[in-house]
């Protein structure tokens, strides 16, 4: 096909023969197609990541108390268009992936703001698939400083994230300039970092701000202290006020997650599935059997499941294609493992998650960026990438991939994301922004700040349900007399 | 050179397989082949066709992919109106919302179809007012479409339902739905989209050498959905309560009935906004075409941005207004809600033709005429119970004026093919201006001339508006049979007055047997095991349940059940201390 110049070809003096037309016909129907589908095949990935919004928001909303039900919406909408839409559409997109080049290396990106360079139908595609995942990262912290957070802190730190933490991280690892990507002319050990679809970017810098978050922001009232403020020997946990919710919310990620995944051959999604399932059911049974030895009683625990099933789709996202259904299968196991290890970690740590948001994206966002570098199928990662030698450990070709993960994927996340939030986070906390009152807390969000309680549950007076009634006994015994009379 | 390398093949192999390809692939144009082709000729022949039906085959699951998407929004309407009802009123909702889905396919599948896009012909200059031929999709061969316009009718006719909600009967709300994908939405569908239409921009011969530009659908959908929910709420009448009290006295301050799951509502939302990338998107219909896939990128971004931009214009002029209002602002839900779908229904007509600061602005002035419209509607004393009418009627006017006013030359020439004229603000004379506003008017005319006699006659006829006393004890019990347990108060009421029914009767005696044999269960059971069984109120329907009385909040059964559990924990320790 090299031979073959389009516009040589078509727009000089052969083109006017039939024949010579036809063919130009021909391969302009055939780049239109070519176009097409590459648009639709990223349009359909980033609506269903945009979906996934969705799924944070039920996920969310099932697993808090319900008096603060309206309050978590509204943040996860405001994720969604503050953060997500207006904050990678002015200045965000421009950080990430402005005036990108495989030749050079770079910090920021640092052209295209308001998507004023950004004209032709492939970039602002890319931008729409972009501003998903960016809505997503954002949205993760919401869950977890649910209950107490206030809103004017919520929204600062939501453009913060997105504006700033967000694109700097995808620059390096994502556009081809950045100085660990895996894309670039002369990548970083030789490999670069290999993150598929965002264990790292996208999810652990979600998870890594919510620890930090919650580390300052403090648990609600009444979890882990008495109203003395002595500590309680055993937590208090506040239940989910509707299961529904939780499992609709996990299965719209679930199926945002499996449609998520771009540019995949078939093979990865088969993994991505069972990688799931493997999580779910590890979760479910390792917290089954530590349950019964502690109590001597089994119990399923719906939301174990869950978030087991979150935490397998998490750490598939960096290397659903790069592994062998069988790795999958073993690395499964452990993420479930890795969920209950955060999570009760966690409550040790007297550290509150209202939706085990640490635990899913930053212990399975670690976890899913190590196991790319133990497990990297040689071929596969040669065909998501490019044939750079560097694999997984256990295939025998040296720790440059591991190393590349770990030292610049994980930590410097890890490093970057606690330089900025921290003293962010410490700000807000010391100018009283952060967390509610006492009293707004324990009426809870909704009627403090939201208009009002989430659920009415009154029902008629009893006056008119007698009057009601009344009528229809009439109507009940008038039927009955005609009745009687047909008979 | 391509020619090289084919030209040691026989012609006659060329031949059979465009032949072959040709077949399959309906609607590519016949060449018609004749015997003094050269074999490059018929390599040529073949390289089209070939092209031609992968790139159909695309398209084809382009356009189901983006009908399922804007199907799928039945179910965020479905939703945002469950949440936005009284929990007595949620089954009727849910169900008016299921048959519109059902009726339109029927409706669109009969006539509708016909009426819209009959004859089809983009060759002919001709103009009419109403399609009339292929009835029963009879001669249809481009089915995809069928399946993609019928999403559109169908969500066209849902809007209605949440306005009507809470008070409309059954038979009313068929008649209507009948009605509107039958006969009305059709014709507007005519109008603006069909070739046909007399004000179609495809037309060869366009209406004042422009047409109306409505990419998606703000005048063809949403504006006639939201001029109906007007008018059909305008007949009705509010709510028992909502702005008179029982004597028929106008309130000072009318009261809000609040819907009884935000949690469905913001479900609906979000799955309306995700259905909204097929709306607009499909709305491209092809993606393989010439500059198709530019098109269908700026409609992504530009749908987006619309919605966001609204809400938070809505969310923040809400909380201002309210400041100073009462001097302490809150965060309304409701307001970032309705302020989105409001931009997503004003960037639907112009999101193909504007670059993306012009759908920021869009969007924004989107969510302050959310604002207003709602305000200004109780004000008037008109009851919207979702809201519908300031998102889709006010929005859908102003996403039909934005594409005159934004509409950019490059747009229009990438998406249209033409720039006969542009949007005013980008240097246009104003005849595509002129073009919307003749479209909103002709949109609202004919709503107002269909629609106003089919209410008030329905409304002669006893058949529109539900009695009150159903409306108070709420429709689920009017007009669906009790699958839910009925309230303590109920079986009371049924004690006392119903005497003459042995029965009802019978009904109450062994469901109150049922009742003890319960908790009778529920007391070995926590006898044997030390736990509470079942009914725990963690389900999302537990609260709505009346089965406590009229009037309990949610904390009151909370203190019932605690204290319930721990009457069960001392009985089990009396229990077990005893043996």
């Amino acid at each position: 096909m090299s031979d073959f110049n389009y516009e040589l070809f078509c727009k000089a003096s052969h083109a006017n023969t039939t024949s010579d037309a036809g063919v130009c016909a021909a391969f302009e129907r055939m780049e239109g197609m070519a176009d097409g589908l590459d648009t639709f095949y990223l349009l359909f990935a980033a609506a269903f990541v945009f979906f996934m919004q969705t799924g944070f928001a039920m996920l969310c909303t099932g697993s808090i108390r319900r008096m603060n039900a309206k309050n978590i919406m509204l943040k996860n909408i405001l994720d969604a268009v503050v953060g997500g839409a207006l904050g990678f559409w002015s200045v965000s997109y421009a950080f990430a992936y402005g005036g990108a080049d495989s030749s050079k290396k770079g910090f920021i990106g640092n052209t295209g703001f308001f998507l004023t360079d950004f004209t032709t139908g492939s970039e602002l595609i890319g931008w729409f698939f972009q501003f998903a995942f960016a809505a997503t990262a954002a949205t993760i912290v919401a869950g977890t400083v649910a209950e107490r957070c206030k809103f004017e802190a919520y929204l600062a730190y939501s453009l913060m994230l997105t504006g700033f933490v967000y694109p700097v991280v995808v620059y390096l690892i994502w556009s081809s300039s950045g100085w660990i990507t895996a894309l670039n002319a002369d990548p970083f050990l030789g490999c670069g970092m290999h993150d598929f679809a965002g264990s790292g970017v996208v999810h652990m810098i979600g998870g890594m701000t919510a620890l930090i978050a919650a580390k300052i922001l403090g648990p609600c009232i009444g979890r882990f202290t008495d109203s003395a403020g002595n500590h309680l020997p055993e937590p208090v946990s506040f239940p989910p006020h509707s299961a529904a919710l939780q499992v609709l919310g996990t299965f719209i990620m679930w199926v945002g997650g499996t449609a998520s995944t771009p540019a995949l051959p078939w093979p990865s999604l088969e993994v991505n599935l069972r990688h799931a399932a493997t999580g779910s059911v590890s979760a479910l049974f390792t917290d089954m059997i530590s349950n019964r030895r502690k109590t001597g009683e089994i119990e399923y625990d719906i939301t174990m499941c869950t978030n087991g099933a979150r935490s397998g789709l998490v750490a598939i996202t960096a290397r659903c294609a790069v592994l062998t259904p069988w790795a999958a299968f073993v690395t499964g196991v452990v993420g479930g493992w890795v969920y209950i290890f955060f999570s009760k970690l966690l409550v040790r740590l007297r550290i509150e998650d209202a939706v085990d948001a640490i635990p899913v994206h930053f212990g399975n966002g670690i976890w899913g960026c190590i196991a790319v570098g133990l497990f990297a199928e040689p071929s596969r990662t040669a065909n998501a990438y490019s044939e750079h030698g560097h694999y997984g450990m256990f295939y025998g070709t040296g720790g440059n991939l591991l190393g590349a993960q770990c030292a610049f994927g994980i930590l410097w996340i890890i490093g970057w994301v606690a330089t900025i939030m921290t003293p962010y986070f410490l700000l807000l906390h010391t100018l009283q922004i952060f967390h509610v009152d006492m009293i707004e807390e324990e009426i809870g969000l909704d009627i403090s700040h939201c208009k009002g309680a989430a659920y009415d549950i009154s029902g008629p007076s009893k006056e008119i349900v007698e009057q009601f009634e009344l009528l229809r006994s009439s109507y009940a015994r008038s039927h009955q007399k005609d009745d009687a009379g047909c008979s | 050179m391509v020619h090289a390398m084919v030209s040691s093949r026989n012609p006659n192999t060329y031949l059979s397989v465009y032949q072959v390809c040709q077949s399959i692939t309906p609607h590519h144009n016949d060449i018609t082949t004749n015997s003094s082709f050269s074999q490059q000729e018929y390599f040529d022949q073949m390289l089209q066709c070939i092209g031609e039906a992968n790139g159909q085959s695309i398209d084809t699951f382009f356009l189901t992919w983006a009908a399922c998407l804007v199907f799928f929004m039945q179910a965020g309407f479905a939703m945002l109106c469950a949440g936005c009802v009284q929990f007595k009123n949620v089954q009727n909702t849910m169900l008016k919302n299921l048959l519109d889905a059902c009726g339109a396919a029927l409706g669109f599948y009969s006539v509708g179809y016909a009426f819209a896009f009959g004859g089809s012909d983009y060759d002919n200059p001709s103009k009419s007012f109403i399609g009339t031929s292929n009835f029963f999709l009879i001669g249809v061969e481009d089915l995809t479409f069928w399946l993609f316009q019928f999403a559109f009718a169908a969500t066209s006719t849902t809007i209605v339902a949440g306005t009507l909600a809470e008070r409309c009967q059954m038979a009313a709300y068929l008649c209507y739905s009948i009605v509107v994908t039958g006969v009305l939405y059709p014709v507007v569908c005519h109008a603006v989209w069909s070739p046909q239409g007399f004000l179609n921009a495809h037309n060869l011969d366009p209406l004042w050498g422009v047409g109306v530009i409505d990419f998606a659908g703000s005048s063809v959908v949403h504006l006639t959905g939201g001029s109906i929910a007007l008018v059909a709420t305008y007949a009705l009448g509010p709510r028992r309560g909502r702005f008179y009290d029982s004597r028929g006295r106008a309130l000072e301050n009318p009261v809000e009935f609040p819907g009884h799951s935000p949690a469905l509502q913001v479900l609906g939302a979000f799955i309306l906004w995700f259905g909204w990338y097929g709306f607009n998107i499909g709305s491209a219909l092809t993606i393989t075409g010439p500059n198709r896939h530019e098109v269908i990128s700026i409609v992504a971004v530009n749908t987006t941005l619309a919605a966001a931009s609204a809400c938070v214009s809505a969310l923040v002029v809400q909380y201002y207004l309210e400041e100073k209002r009462s001097g302490e602002g809150s965060f309304s839900l409701s307001s970032a809600m309705n302020g989105c779908l409001g931009g997503l229904v004003a960037i639907t007509g112009s999101c193909g033709v504007v670059e993306p600061w012009a759908a920021v602005i869009t969007g924004f002035v989107a969510g302050l005429l959310y604002l207003v419209t709602s305000r200004w509607l109780i004000k008037l004393r008109i009851d919207d119970a979702v809201d519908a009418i300031p998102v889709h009627m006010t929005n859908g006017i102003w996403g039909t004026l934005s594409a005159g006013l934004f509409a950019s030359a490059n747009r229009l020439e990438l998406a249209f093919g033409q720039t006969n004229d542009i949007g005013i603000f980008m240097g246009g004379n104003g005849t595509l201006l002129g073009c919307q506003i003749v479209g909103i008017l002709f949109v609202i005319g004919w709503v107002t001339f269909v629609m106003i006699p089919f209410f008030y006659m329905l409304n002669y006829l006893g058949w529109l508006r539900s009695a009150s006393v159903d409306e108070v004890e709420g429709l689920d019990s009017r007009y669906h049979k009790k699958e839910r347990r009925p309230s303590s108060e109920l079986i009371r009421a049924m004690s006392v007055y119903g005497h003459g029914n042995e029965r009802l009767r019978q009904n109450i005696h062994s469901y109150e047997q049922g009742q003890r044999q319960a908790e009778h269960d529920a007391n070995r059971f926590a006898a044997e095991t030390g736990r509470v069984s079942g009914g725990g109120g963690n389900d999302l329907y537990t609260v709505g349940r009346r089965d406590t009385g009229s009037t309990d909040t949610f904390e009151d059964q909370q203190g019932a059940m605690t204290s319930q559990r721990k009457l069960y924990e001392q009985r089990f320790t009396a229990d077990a201390g005893a043996s």
